[in-house]
């Protein structure tokens, strides 16, 4: 491929991105809805989430343990150290209806949860 | 419990493993000083320390997005320090080895420090929960052990196979993966700041997890090596592509003008 293709299909590939993102942040004015999901004994309460498909959702995550733990998720592309005691925040979504396994990074035997979102 | 540290370490260990062995082997082909491993080490676990005791208030900043804020910039600098890198080796293949001189080891010990900083912290952590519980120490610290282990043998692995190139083609591979390192990098950042909400959240350009997990081993592997993510969205691909075509245009450009000096 020469170098002013190569250098077109870039360009043309940024701009539909760049349309896409403004598509997306129009879409969503308003501030995301908030869900609450809790860590404690090393177990997510509850461990399983249902929220709105195709909306931005602001996860609050409490972790109610004093040892840290990960939030992770293949299918959400989301990870995260959430510290003894502490509540973070993480954004997911839009998201397609389906299911989405998250785990604990670091007591993956028993921080089991999923998302649903339909 | 050993496995899950074995698993925590080894995905840390990893990235940072193959990230020495290819600088190693690039400094070795060009016969020029490689980085001080010992300095790159204690500046990283130093700063890992410094990271994990500050994390509780880092993550609090900008509205609870600080953590990913802060490691988004830690994946540029390492990008930007591999970036240094891949110059100074253009430089030095042209000259052979005489330009590339006294830069090259401190870009390569900021780039293999920031990556343990980054990676060490997380392992710091895990470790922190396991202190207090009585007879879990023993066992996590064997996993972590075995983890080390089975990283710094891939990492030894990937040396020996850059080294028995001839030097020409071990030179182009080894900066081929080091813009794929930096490229993921990048990707990475991107990725952090989609879940901090700092840009636009898209739906995944493709879906490859079918084929290649992201969670299965060569998925581990190739995420370490060149960023791989079954589900990237348009914005990470583009910057992936985009930064990977800047650290082949300085490449490139360092290249030329040492042959024209020469």
């Amino acid at each position: 491929m020469s170098i002013r293709r190569c250098a077109q299909t870039l360009a043309s590939f940024a701009a539909a991105a760049l349309l896409g993102a403004g598509a997306g942040a129009g879409a969503d004015g308003k501030a995301p809805p908030a869900i609450d999901l809790r860590i404690r004994n090393h177990l997510f309460e509850p461990s399983e989430l249902v929220i709105p498909a195709h909306t931005k959702v602001r996860l609050r995550v409490h972790n109610l343990d004093d040892t840290p733990e990960e939030f992770e998720s293949w299918e959400l592309n989301r990870e995260k150290v959430i510290l003894g005691g502490q509540t973070t925040v993480i954004f997911v979504g839009p998201l397609s209806p389906g299911e989405y396994p998250f785990f604990g990074e670091f007591n993956p035997k028993t921080a089991q949860g999923k998302l649903i979102a339909e | 419990m050993l496995i899950d540290s074995v698993v925590i370490v080894l995905r840390e260990v990893l990235e940072a493993a193959l990230l020495v062995s290819v600088l190693l082997a690039a400094t070795r082909k060009l016969a020029t000083p490689g980085p001080s491993l010992g300095l790159a080490a204690g500046l990283g676990i130093g700063g890992a320390w410094l990271f994990g005791a500050a994390m509780r208030p880092i993550s609090g900043w900008f509205d609870g997005v600080g953590l990913e804020v802060v490691n988004s910039l830690l994946q540029l600098a390492i990008y930007i320090a591999i970036v240094a890198v891949i110059g100074l080796l253009g430089a030095g293949a042209g000259t052979g080895a005489r330009r590339a001189g006294a830069a090259l080891p401190w870009a390569m010990v900021a780039a293999v420090s920031l990556a343990i900083v980054r990676e060490g912290a997380e392992i710091l952590l895990y470790f922190s929960g396991f202190l207090h519980r009585i007879g879990a120490t023993a066992d996590v610290l064997a996993g972590a052990v075995l983890g080390l282990g089975v990283g710094f043998s891939t990492g030894a692995l990937f040396y020996y196979l850059l080294i028995a190139l001839p030097p020409r083609r071990a030179l182009r591979v080894a900066v081929g993966l080091l813009i794929l390192v930096g490229a993921g990098m990048c990707a990475q950042a991107v990725k952090l700041l989609i879940q901090a909400d700092w840009l636009p959240a898209q739906q995944p350009l493709w879906d490859t997890s079918r084929w290649l997990p992201e969670q299965s081993l060569p998925g581990q592997l190739l995420y370490a090596l060149i960023g791989y993510e079954a589900t990237p969205t348009p914005l990470q691909v583009i910057l992936y592509l985009a930064s990977a075509a800047i650290a082949l245009a300085v490449f490139a450009i360092a290249t030329r003008s040492s042959v024209s000096e020469a």
